[in-house]
């Protein structure tokens, strides 16, 4: 009985699927990612010992292997450049926490000491920061402070935007599959069956919560800005004459920004209406107040915005602004990003960023 | 070349283990991550594809025992397995996600792997009797189960 049992679980077992191609490609860069710094580390030892003693250690079998392949170019000897990260990441002070993708990994920083680099294509700290969502591999991962992992769920794609509902209850998120992009929502703990799709065809730009909940804005498929009422489970599309590039609800109150090419609009129950027009760096709610940063002749301008659309002042800023959170205005230099004098990070100079949230 | 030589074995024994592909990405491409920045411990007068599959089932264990102690349920069956199963051995494919984590590990490194009860001693840390006697226990159960299905 158990040899056909053993040949029945032979058979069984041999029919696993096998791993999908981008699986590998990512593995083998974060593979790579991990055996440069530490080659660099020990080089000269291994060098010594190569060279004098003759030994075929396993890293020249590996780096040697990677090299003919034509992974990977390690000659021993050579001064190799090490791989962008994150040299600095500062919680700002009153933040509750802090993550940005550099270069495809995620930093995070949260009040109470954790710390976390991860490979991931998008990541949302969670109200208060008590939990970071991120999207690893063909999954979204909920984290805890700790770094524990929350819980894993699998999509069929790579997750390429979250948002954390202001009460912390679900997360709305993006899965890009093929050219697809889907906008699902899930609840916070992962509860069976809560994943539901509340679009098909979707554009790959955060969506953004409103402030009671009740409705979240999206960018459709054919560039409106769309808002979903959760509770009446109705659509409808923000009147803006251009295709949007990204949507941000106030803090309080119904008030929702809408970014497009040809300037910022500020949509509320009442009507739309035009803030500000041209190129736009960053926007955003700064202390409820709509940040618009535009760029100027000598330097950006940051305008602010009541929630019912009049101005509120400016004031000049210096470096490309990358993003607006609650209470702060983030931005770039050569290879920092800084807010007011503190720096918050310090970036490789072409280094890629982006979800960068401070909560 | 040792990822590509050993990319789809990590892969399998991660799947193997979780059942789930998403999770099997994930694992297989850590342990990859987790060998190779570990190389300078690595003992090159040992294979390397018995320390990588080490590496990989022991995170795959340990995410399967986190999942289990926060979600306080059994672990659930092996979803992405069973589309595959569709019309093949489906009560099998039943009777094992029913298996325990720790005999199912030993289970499907034994018969989906390939390994011998010695290397999956030497990959889960475990002495052979103790592996010897999980297999024998698993398939035990395993045994049990269809016959039960059988008289029903």
């Amino acid at each position: 009985m158990s040899s056909e049992l053993e040949r029945r679980l032979e058979r069984l077992l041999a029919e696993a699927p096998e791993p999908d191609p981008g699986a590998g490609e990512e593995a083998l860069h974060r593979a790579l990612r991990a055996l440069q710094p530490a080659a660099s580390a020990r080089r000269g030892i291994r060098t010594a010992v190569l060279v004098f003693a003759g030994t075929a250690v396993l890293l020249a079998i590996a780096a040697g292997s990677l090299s003919a392949a034509g992974a990977l170019h390690v000659s021993f000897g050579s001064k190799e450049k090490p791989l962008p990260a994150v040299r600095q990441l500062v919680l700002p002070k009153g933040a509750s926490g802090i993550a940005a993708i550099v270069d495809g990994r995620l930093s995070v920083a949260i009040k109470g000491g954790f710390r976390l680099q991860t490979a991931a294509t998008a990541a949302a700290l969670s109200p208060h920061a008590l939990y970071i969502a991120a999207g690893i591999g063909h999954s979204l991962v909920a984290m805890a402070p700790n770094g524990r992992v929350a819980w894993t769920h699998p999509v069929r794609g790579r997750v390429v935007a979250i948002a954390w509902r202001p009460d912390g209850l679900q997360i709305a998120y993006l899965v890009r599959r093929g050219s697809r992009v889907a906008l699902h929502v899930i609840y916070g703990n992962d509860k069976p069956g809560s994943d539901r799709t509340i679009d098909r065809s979707v554009r790959a730009i955060r969506p953004s919560w409103r402030a009671d909940s009740l409705a979240l804005a999206y960018v459709g498929a054919g560039g409106g800005a769309i808002v979903y009422d959760r509770f009446h489970q109705r659509r409808h599309l923000v009147p803006v004459n251009a295709p949007v590039t990204g949507v941000a609800f106030a803090p309080q109150g119904d008030a929702l920004a809408v970014e497009t090419g040809n300037g910022v609009w500020l949509a509320r129950a009442d009507g739309t209406q035009t803030v500000t027009t041209g190129a736009v760096e960053a926007f955003g709610w700064l202390d409820n107040r709509l940040a618009v940063v535009v760029p100027g002749e000598a330097s950006a301008l940051l305008r602010l915005f009541t929630a019912a659309g009049f101005p509120r002042g400016s004031s000049a800023v210096r470096g490309v602004a990358l993003a607006v959170t609650p209470k702060l205005v983030v931005v770039r230099t050569a290879q920092s990003l800084v807010t007011g004098r503190t720096t918050l990070l310090s970036v490789p100079r072409r280094a890629s960023v982006r979800d960068l949230q401070v909560g | 070349m040792l990822f590509r030589r050993y990319w789809r074995d990590a892969w399998r024994a991660a799947f193997a283990i979780t059942g789930r592909r998403a999770l099997a990405d994930d694992i297989a491409a850590d342990g990859f991550e987790r060998a190779f920045a570990a190389l300078g411990r690595f003992d090159e007068r040992r294979p390397f594809g018995p320390w990588l599959h080490r590496i990989v089932a022991n995170r795959a264990l340990d995410v399967l025992r986190a999942e289990r102690r926060l979600s306080d349920e059994e672990l659930p069956d092996l979803p992405d397995l069973a589309p595959v199963h569709a019309s093949g051995d489906r009560s099998l494919l039943a009777a094992v996600a029913e298996l325990s984590l720790e005999r199912r590990v030993v289970v499907v490194l034994r018969y989906g792997v390939g390994m011998t009860p010695a290397q999956i001693a030497d990959v889960l840390d475990l002495p052979v009797g103790t592996v010897n006697s999980r297999l024998a226990r698993g398939l035990e159960q395993l045994r049990e189960s269809l016959e039960v299905e059988h008289v029903e």
